[in-house]
């Protein structure tokens, strides 16, 4: 049992920290900045745990790799940036459609393609929603300090044991690189979810380890379980997980894979406000850009401009109900992102009522300051 | 009560290793909130590197420096660079073996030759951790124990990083 400590360390760091203390056990990757202090902390950690770490050859096997970790029953995760990320999308799907927990930390920076090894970016909001192909729900979770790079991946693995899905921690190189004061603490084993597991009763010849009828995934047992089968494949299968690609079929899979993401949405998302309650003026966004508007909404609160922040700790699914009141209870909101404008995209999707999209937005690899919200929002 | 510090030289200068010192001795050992982010480059030795690290009472929203209050320029590159950035109440702690001061600028400076004192005290690579000893000496914004303690916990399981260091440290508070 480790006990309690704060330590000034960097969010990838608390990133390793948070995926052990969750019961994370097993690391496949391929170092790439900026993410490579998770593998290189991985490597040094999970040893001390009684897990696992492999240097793979690429992006692509560090992806198989990990959900077979996962399917024999370890917690399993990998780091990567964009790059790495689109490389790893088709067996991606394949962890999406076989229903395999595992957690994919994916610390953004300027892209396309190699891009700027070393800057932060967020544009890999649509990649992490739609970098794989077919009708799917995902689970995305964007950190905002050291802190939570820790906190929240004991959610991202909890969620991704309980929905039975790979679920990406969308970080970024700011707040992966970002030093602070991080609490580590051993969480609670009530805190800790892991996959659920057939009822010891069941026959093993009744069981079935998929289950579309509703939005709750079936139990998992691990490959090789000595009563239960599990099989897996990526290719549309039944309740046994027998190929079945009838069109009757495709259709229940497909919509059960999105729904049991999209309609379990209010368990899953997360937001925080900051002087929300009474604002006029509203800030909504996610990752390092959640510092500059913390410090543009004091800012503009010390001139007696009544400012506030959403957050989104859920990138997907998206907050959609909290975001609506947002919309629909202020003139307008100041979307700050270091992309073009791929949060302020999906916002205006749930915009039904007139209220007015500020963007600010920066893909130079330079952490949108304060100022620039503020001077968005004085620009009206 | 805020304090936004810039480090700044070139890759290889430990500025880094200063950095998460402050960092800290600030939030660890006397109970501040700090943050601190680096830039850097694809090399690790030789092009310019800053850190910026903010230590206040408050939480701390944007984590990148705006108006420093403290400036340590271990390069020459790094000294042009922050000069327009200077007010006059900025301290500039610079070394006088590879900075030369600009006739006309504004701040308090001040200047030692941390390299050949790093070197006379037995390691090049304790010329940051002088610097760091004459910065929390003008500035009174750390204590020496608790900066102390950083150190040693910085350099846990190296008893000759966290001696020298120490050393270092304690010359930097007599300059």
């Amino acid at each position: 049992m480790r006990k309690t400590v704060k330590k000034f360390i960097e969010g990838n760091v608390a990133m390793v920290e948070g995926a052990i203390a969750a019961g994370a056990r097993f690391y496949a990757g391929y170092p790439i900045s900026p993410s490579s202090e998770i593998a290189e902390t991985a490597s040094k950690e999970l040893p001390k745990h009684g897990g696992m770490y492999v240097q793979m050859e690429d992006e692509l096997s560090s992806m198989a790799t990990l959900l077979g970790a996962s399917l024999a029953g370890k917690k399993s995760f990998t780091a990567t940036s964009g790059p790495g990320f689109s490389l790893m999308q088709e067996n991606l799907g394949l962890g999406v459609m076989s229903e395999i927990p595992a957690v994919i930390y994916d610390v953004q920076r300027c892209g396309p393609s190699t891009g700027a090894a070393t800057k932060p970016a967020q544009g890999d909001l649509m990649q992490a929603r739609w970098g794989t192909h077919g009708d799917h729900g995902i689970i995305a979770l964007s950190p905002s300090s050291a802190q939570d790079c820790f906190d929240l991946s004991i959610t991202a693995f909890n969620l991704s044991e309980k929905y039975r899905t790979p679920v990406v921690f969308l970080a970024d190189e700011v707040i992966g690189h970002l030093r602070e004061t991080v609490v580590i603490r051993q969480p609670d084993p009530s805190e800790i979810i892991n996959r659920r597991q057939p009822d010891p009763d069941t026959k093993p010849e009744n069981f079935r380890p998929y289950d579309f009828s509703g939005n709750t995934p079936a139990p998992m047992p691990f490959i090789g379980d000595k009563k239960f089968l599990m099989r897996t494949t990526g290719s549309t299968h039944n309740e046994k997980g027998a190929f079945c690609p009838t069109p009757d079929n495709i259709n229940r899979v497909t919509n059960y894979l999105t729904n049991k993401i999209e309609k379990n949405a209010d368990a899953i998302v997360i937001t925080r406000e900051y002087h929300l309650e009474d604002a006029d003026e509203v800030i909504i966004t996610f990752g390092c850009c959640v510092r500059s508007a913390m410090t543009a909404v004091d800012r503009l609160r010390q001139k007696g401009i009544k400012a506030g922040l959403l957050q989104l700790v859920t990138i997907w699914p998206m907050a959609e109900k909290k975001i609506r009141s947002v919309l629909s209870s202020v003139h307008r909101v100041i979307i700050p992102e270091m992309n073009l404008g791929q949060l302020a995209n999906e916002i205006r999707k749930f915009n039904d009522y007139g209220c007015k999209i500020i963007q600010v937005n920066r893909n130079d690899g330079i952490l949108i300051t304060p100022q620039q919200i503020i001077d968005g929002l004085e620009a009206k | 009560m805020k304090k936004e510090i810039v480090l700044s030289g070139v890759g290889g200068q430990g500025l880094i290793s200063t950095g998460e010192i402050i960092g800290q001795a600030a939030s660890i050992f006397e109970g501040l909130n700090a943050t601190m982010t680096a830039s850097y480059g694809s090399e690790t030795r030789g092009t310019f590197t800053k850190t910026d690290v903010i230590v206040s009472d408050k939480q701390i929203g944007y984590p990148n420096v705006e108006v420093p209050d403290l400036i340590l320029c271990l390069a020459q590159v790094a000294y042009d660079k922050y000069l327009p950035l200077f007010r006059d109440d900025t301290l500039i702690v610079y070394d006088t073996d590879e900075v030369k001061k600009a006739d006309f600028s504004k701040g308090q400076h001040i200047g030692y030759p941390f390299r050949s004192m790093g070197i006379e005290l037995g390691n090049i690579q304790t010329a940051n951790t002088i610097a760091l000893g004459v910065m929390m000496k003008h500035t009174g914004l750390l204590t020496k124990e608790n900066i102390l303690s950083a150190i040693a916990s910085r350099f846990a399981g190296k008893e000759k990083a966290i001696a020298m260091n120490s050393k270092a440290l304690e010359k930097g508070f007599e300059l």
